[in-house]
């Protein structure tokens, strides 16, 4: 489904300053696959993930969606293919507009935006389905403006609009980062489910490990600009925590120094 | 008094296009826009050379207008193709539109009191001969074309802003990267908005000119910040909280604006002072939330005016 061949990415590129942000990425995503990335601070996820929806070009390097070299398209003709999450839940969502509002422009991603009307009874009768099968009690306030939802109800709301249309790619970027324990659990029960029944092909950024184990069909973890490791299903099942700080220490040559990480455990 | 009334109604509906449209770039899009500057007086003098030309005033209104939507995509074009800044790019427009004027009047300033106006015409429509009218019932009729095109004029932006294509605008102003994120190319949202956001400063411009008669390049000065105190007028009195609330209350701020403009002159106030006393009434309302609120947090509360206050960069950082 996507498709990074020796991709590379450079911040304040010949300067002293320079910095490698992803340093020869190969990956290769199947249809469905489920990828959860984990790396320390710094390591270019985030970089990984913008470079694949166009926010940022990469310097060398070919990126295919879907069987279509895309990298040179800008952010927004990839972003008819591919649904995102920030971690900011104030990034993914527009405020000052209503939460169907929200959704009927979601709805409407890769598609024509015309004159008809936006928010319709039709599409309120499809908003009010999706949006109930979160089970946050959204579907009863439609009307309401986003900015008055809390943080993991919008991030909600941004997942059911992230998929909405049916992405090709999902991307999350530690989307449930800024919230409380108990709104992230629910966040990620909510991800897994929608993942799962859209049958999405997805990229999940998180920073807990115990997460990125128990999530997905796919482990990568990145370090300083490369992938470090890369771990299929089988393997994956039967990982723990310990072992995959281990095998980060081993492969990398330092210890984990991600805060969050290991108080996450 | 009834003077006032008349007069107020009159300028605050033939002013209430533009501040619908400074609405939309300031407000809605946020985009502090100075073409529209320009634009006036542009709408003014396209719609005189062309009555002058002796074309239809109806369709010399229209040209006005059209003149003023090729302006918009002119700033908008530098803007989002050029990467010109926003502010630049409107002050660039403003200045060329100034050289366009002189050469389509031909001179600063064109009459038009011995031509049929834009407005008797439409009169005309309706059955009524100017000959036979009174002052005031010409005054009347003239408010009454006016209301019915400027509720025309609401009632379309207000379907507009809720279709799939208007909903872009506001996301846009609301939060473009998310939009952007959504597939929309909002450097074209930018464009189109700037476009429609003209042409209604285009129209204000020709219908001014029709109403009193002349065109003149001077006659843009100072009227963006009274759209703008329009717009701020509008919202503070008759509500932001939705988005038909905002659209109608800009053009009862108008109204109200113009009103408040025609009762001062009406006393003998010195209307030379005006425009100072619009701009410090504007900067007050902008900043006075900031002011009053001090350390505290001023975010909250200042959120009715947030996004003009945003577009025009008077936000407490
Ligand atoms: N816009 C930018 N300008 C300059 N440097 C950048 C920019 N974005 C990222 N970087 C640098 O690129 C490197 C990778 O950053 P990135 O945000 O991808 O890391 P990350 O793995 O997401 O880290 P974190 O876990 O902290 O989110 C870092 O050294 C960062 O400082
Ligand atoms: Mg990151």
């Amino acid at each position: 489904m996507i498709k990074l061949n020796n991709i590379y990415k450079y911040f304040f590129a010949d300067t002293p300053n320079e910095v490698v942000a992803l340093n020869n990425i190969n990956l290769n995503i199947k249809e469905g696959d489920f990828v959860t990335v984990i790396g320390s601070n710094g390591a270019g996820k985030s970089t990984l993930l913008k470079a694949i929806a166009g926010v940022e070009m990469v310097d060398q390097g070919i990126i295919e969606l879907a069987g279509k070299d895309v990298t040179s398209q800008p952010e927004h003709k990839r972003a008819r293919e591919i649904g995102r999450i920030d971690q900011d839940p104030m990034a993914s969502t527009a405020s000052d507009m209503t939460i169907e509002e929200n959704l009927a422009m979601a709805y409407m991603r890769g598609r024509r935006r015309g004159l008809l009307r936006a928010v319709t009874g039709g599409r309120t009768k499809r908003f009010k389905e999706v949006v109930a099968d979160v089970g946050l009690g959204l579907e009863n306030r439609l009307q309401v403006p986003v900015g008055t939802l809390s943080g993991g109800q919008r991030q909600a709301l941004a997942l059911v609009m992230a998929t909405i249309a049916q992405p090709k790619l999902l991307l999350l970027d530690e989307h449930t980062a800024a919230l409380d324990p108990k709104a992230a659990k629910q966040i990620m029960e909510i991800t897994r489910k929608i993942v799962d029944t859209k049958k999405l092909t997805t990229l999940m950024i998180t920073h807990n490990m115990e997460q990125a184990i128990k999530f997905g069909t796919r482990l990568i973890m990145m370090h300083r600009g490369e992938i470090i490791l890369d771990i299929n299903q089988q393997e994956k099942e039967k990982l723990t925590v310990p072992q995959l700080i281990e095998k980060f220490t081993n492969t990398s040559g330092t210890t984990f120094d991600d805060d969050r990480v290991l108080l996450a455990n | 008094m009834e003077n006032v009334i008349i007069n107020g109604l009159q300028q605050g509906l033939i002013y209430g296009f533009m501040a619908l449209g400074v609405l939309l770039t300031f407000r809605i899009l946020g985009f502090p826009d100075l073409t529209v500057e320009g634009t006036f007086p542009l709408g003014a003098a396209v719609a005189a050379t062309a009555v002058v030309k002796g074309i239809d005033p109806t369709i010399a209104v229209l040209l006005g207008a059209a003149s003023g939507g090729v302006a918009g995509a002119a700033t908008g074009l530098m803007h989002t193709r050029l990467k010109v800044n926003n502010i630049l790019a409107g002050i660039l427009t403003a200045s060329a539109i100034y050289t366009v004027m002189l050469r389509v009047m031909g001179r600063p300033n064109t009459p038009l009191l011995a031509y049929d106006s834009f407005f008797t015409k439409a009169m005309g429509l309706f059955g009524l001969n100017e000959s036979q009218m009174s002052l005031f019932e010409m005054q009347v009729a003239t408010i009454s074309i006016l209301f019915i095109m400027v509720l025309a004029a609401r009632l379309l932006l207000g379907w507009f802003l809720k279709t799939d294509m208007g909903l872009t605008i506001r996301a846009t102003g609301s939060n473009e990267k998310m939009i952007r994120a959504l597939g929309v190319n909002t450097e074209n949202t930018k464009l189109l908005t700037l476009v429609i956001a003209n042409t209604l400063v285009g129209l204000s411009g020709a219908l001014a000119c029709q109403n009193q008669g002349f065109a003149d390049v001077g006659m843009g000065f100072g009227v963006l910040v009274a759209a703008i105190a329009s717009v701020i007028v509008g919202e503070m009195l008759f509500g932001g909280r939705s988005l038909s609330m905002l659209l109608t209350g800009v053009v009862l701020g108008s109204i109200l604006y113009r009103s408040l403009l025609a009762l001062g002159l009406r006393l003998n106030l010195p209307a030379e002072d005006f425009k100072m006393v619009t701009a410090l009434l504007v900067l007050l309302a902008l900043t006075l939330p900031n002011l009053k609120l001090g350390k505290a947090n001023s975010k909250k509360k200042t959120s009715m005016l947030g996004s003009l206050t945003r577009s025009l960069g008077a936000e407490k950082q």
